[in-house]
């Protein structure tokens, strides 16, 4: 049996739903006497059904979605201090190379005061080489603000685990996690003494 | 504060971006809010690895903003900001080698799937449920990274193909091409599956 002249792109549009109206219509009338068609339809109809199950599977971990506005205020610091140091960088390879015949202890010495100058004269003097980078104080701002309020979440997501559902299991991560970002603070006290509530079984 | 979040969330992408343009801060966490989900979960049907896609997911904000005092207006902020995204997965693609590392898929599952989360589940079932899962996930691993990327923008995105077209920097018609392509080497790779009853 010859197959239909009709170009496999049209059933796959069809099949994917991204024909026009004006394409639709004569195609759907099409199918009702080509098999070749209709049985191409099927098979890319039954492709898409599987990879959409397959994908409907991979789900964003609510956890890690939490800790992206603090992760990126982090990395912006970061590239922040990166540029610094790769000004300090610049700096040691310049006056390297002018004390490079210098070996004594005190020409050394001398050779990092300088730079130390150098480098505040720039920092202080200079005006920013890139301005589009947040200065470190205002993202160090915002990752104490987005700790702040993964403590109090995650404290409070504790209190509901344990008390309205009971899970014990959720609440003890939930209480861990509090504590991780609770790091140097009077926090991790409070939820040392929860978790010890908690295997007390209080 | 409540006030704000409220406003905020009546306010289109654009106007966040030109709020941010003019020096406020937290418009920038607003959008992000908005499209940090999208994006994990794009970059994560992508790279197929939880912890590379989040650390893309990180990148892809943080060239956002550092370039979005400059952005102009011209395509909508969600278009660019898929860019941003699908060239680093493509990059991200290129380093690693075509395709994500399988033996990683195990510990990419959350444990939440791998654990029978009523008692009349299956077990058995279950696990067979995740093996088709991962055979049909890698059947798209062996699309390229065009066709994966224009297969995932339009089919999973809501993209429509003129957005995909300029996401992925293509002529429209290419997008089509390249879509063709990906859902008939899909077939090629799934038919002899699923008439073996294999999936
Ligand atoms: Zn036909």
């Amino acid at each position: 049996m010859p197959k239909c002249i009709k170009s496999e792109g049209q059933a796959i549009d069809y099949a994917s739903k991204l024909l026009s109206p004006e394409e639709e219509d004569p195609f759907k009338e099409h199918l009702k006497n080509c098999p070749d068609c209709t049985e191409a339809v099927q098979s890319f109809r039954t492709v898409l059904q599987l990879t959409d199950k397959a994908q409907a599977e991979l789900r964003v971990p609510e956890l890690a979605l939490q800790d992206i506005e603090m992760n990126v205020y982090k990395r912006l610091a970061a590239a922040h201090e990166q540029t610094l140091l790769s000004r300090v960088r610049a700096y040691l390879v310049n006056f390297g190379s002018l004390f490079r015949w210098q070996r004594t202890a005190a020409a050394s010495t001398i050779a990092v005061a300088l730079i130390t100058i150098a480098l505040l004269w720039g920092e202080l003097f200079s005006p920013e080489p890139e301005m589009l980078l947040p200065d470190t104080q205002s993202a160090v701002a915002r990752i104490e603000q987005y700790r702040q309020q993964h403590i109090q979440r995650n404290l409070e997501e504790a209190f509901i685990t344990h008390h309205l559902r009971n899970d014990a299991w959720e609440t003890e991560s939930r209480l861990h996690r509090m504590k991780e970002h609770a790091h140097g603070t009077n926090w991790t006290k409070v939820a040392d003494d929860h978790l010890q509530n908690l295997h007390s079984g209080h | 504060m409540f006030i704000a979040g409220i406003m905020d969330k009546l306010i289109d992408d654009e106007m966040l971006v030109a709020q941010f343009q003019s020096g406020r801060q937290n418009a920038f966490d607003e959008l992000m809010k908005r499209y940090k989900a999208k994006i994990f979960s794009y970059l994560l049907r992508s790279v197929r690895n939880y912890e590379d896609a989040e650390d893309i997911t990180i990148e892809v904000f943080f060239k956002a903003y550092r370039a979005l005092d400059n952005w102009q207006p011209k395509a909508k902020f969600s278009t660019w900001l898929y860019k941003i995204a699908s060239n680093l997965a493509i990059d991200y693609h290129r380093t690693k080698g075509r395709h994500p590392v399988y033996a990683l898929e195990d510990l990419e599952i959350p444990e939440a799937n791998l654990v029978a989360t009523d008692l009349h589940s299956d077990p058995v079932h279950q696990v067979e449920e995740q093996e088709r899962g991962r055979i049909i996930r890698e059947a798209v691993d062996q699309l390229s990274p065009k066709q994966k990327a224009v297969f995932m923008l339009s089919r999973y995105e809501g993209l429509q193909l003129k957005e995909v077209a300029e996401t992925l920097d293509m002529a429209e018609g290419t997008v089509k091409i390249h879509l063709h392509r990906a859902v008939k080497r899909l077939q090629t790779l799934l038919r002899p599956l699923w008439e073996n009853n294999e999936i």
